[in-house]
């Protein structure tokens, strides 16, 4: 699979690196699993945040679970745009790789949709519960607790999937990349 | 080696952990990405006579975003706790290749050694920030517009620094050296049984070998 990535060298733009990544120095290594720390931080500490606040009914923290949760709509595209790159020069290897990638992938084009969808029922109820009175009033419901833990269960899967990627099947690590390159293997301890 | 390891008696996977994946690289997601987003909120906030323009009519509040760097940070702060207790029971069952270098020139222990000893700081300083921001908070500056002093911003900054240095040494050693991945074990173990090396051979990692001794050394 990643046998043929050497003979790429003549597009100098999208030469693949020692990651079979095309990108340039100073970058190297894989930049989707860094855009997804602002994904699953924020939607998980959103819900967390949303469910302390309807009991508490502290306004700060409602602040914070709405804020947060438009920075994971934002930062899920980003994700998807270098998740789309970095799997399209995977190298998965052993058996059982493949379908992972595929679930992985498949489901992160589920996420934004159900994200998005929850961000939007998170701002209507924002509207119409959050300012119609000065006692602060509770900004969500509890069926919008509900859906938010079952996306937050999502998330867990989902970064579950993706770390499966990188430290069961050895996608874009170095010693793999070398490994499936050459078909020698370099890695350990050099006897 | 690890010869308390050993006197544990864990039962470990091929990736010499005993779960399936490692744990550390997901509790990171929540040290890392709530305190850099807690830091920006702060520097937003404080300032907010800039950036209100910018967002036009979809501007919220300026507290909002002091409610924002303080939440945030109350919340990376608790994680990291997790976070460097995994980190350093991962790391006490890691097996660094010898013979590699990083992207830094760093070896895979003296990399190790770096980032558990940086772990821990970062840990102290997380948790020192938050009492401070706290002061200021519900304290020293209850009725000032701008929440956080400027010395705050700055030993904020320093440890985001930090944090990113040591995302990337973490990145390092996941990588470039493999710690911890079933499939660069499994090719190690291959080489070191002198057994054909192969990509297409190794074990499957839903259903993998159970043993105490991963890279299969004679006792």
């Amino acid at each position: 699979m990643g046998g043929q990535s050497s003979q790429l060298g003549p597009m100098l733009f999208f030469a693949l690196n020692e990651y079979n990544l095309p990108y340039p120095p100073p970058l190297s290594g894989p930049i989707h699993p860094i855009v997804v720390h602002f994904v699953i931080a924020t939607v998980v500490f959103s819900v967390l945040c949303d469910s302390i606040a309807y009991f508490t009914r502290q306004r700060s923290l409602a602040n914070v679970a709405w804020w947060n949760l438009l920075v994971a709509s934002v930062a899920i595209i980003i994700a998807i745009f270098f998740g789309q790159v970095e799997a399209g020069l995977a190298n998965p290897t052993a058996a059982g790789g493949e379908q992972v990638l595929g679930q992985h992938m498949t489901l992160g084009w589920i996420l934004p949709v159900l994200l998005l969808g929850l961000a939007l029922w998170r701002a209507l109820l924002r509207n119409k519960l959050g300012n119609v009175s000065t006692d602060f009033p509770r900004q969500v419901s509890m069926p919008y607790l509900g859906a938010g833990f079952a996306l937050v269960g999502l998330v867990f899967y989902q970064t579950f999937l993706g770390t499966m990627l990188v430290w069961s099947y050895g996608v874009h690590i170095r010693p793999v990349v070398e490994a499936t390159r050459t078909g020698d293997v370099t890695t350990g301890s050099q006897p | 080696m690890n010869s308390v390891i050993d006197n544990l008696g864990l039962d470990l996977y091929l990736n010499g952990l005993p779960y399936l994946v490692p744990i550390h690289p997901t509790l990171v997601h929540f040290t890392i990405g709530l305190f850099l987003l807690a830091f920006l909120f702060d520097v937003i906030g404080a300032l907010y006579v800039f950036a209100k323009p910018l967002m036009g009519k979809l501007a919220p509040g300026r507290a909002v975003f002091f409610d924002l760097g303080w939440w945030n940070l109350v919340g990376s702060a608790t994680f990291t706790f997790a976070t460097v207790a995994f980190g350093f029971f991962e790391m006490f069952l890691a097996q660094p290749p010898a013979a590699e270098v990083s992207a830094w020139g760093l070896s895979a222990s003296r990399t190790m050694l770096i980032h558990g000893v940086g772990g821990t700081i970062i840990l102290f300083l997380l948790v020192l920030l938050a009492v401070w921001r706290g002061c200021q908070r519900y304290q020293w500056r209850v009725n000032q517009p701008r929440q956080v002093q400027i010395p705050y911003l700055f030993a904020a900054a320093v440890t985001a620094g930090m944090i990113v240095v040591q995302g990337e040494m973490g990145a390092h050693l996941s990588t470039d050296f493999g710690i911890h991945n079933t499939t660069v074990n499994g090719l190690r173990l291959q080489k070191e049984r002198g057994e054909a090396v192969s990509i297409d051979q190794l074990p499957d990692p839903f259903n993998p070998p159970r043993q105490s001794n991963p890279t299969g050394a004679e006792p």
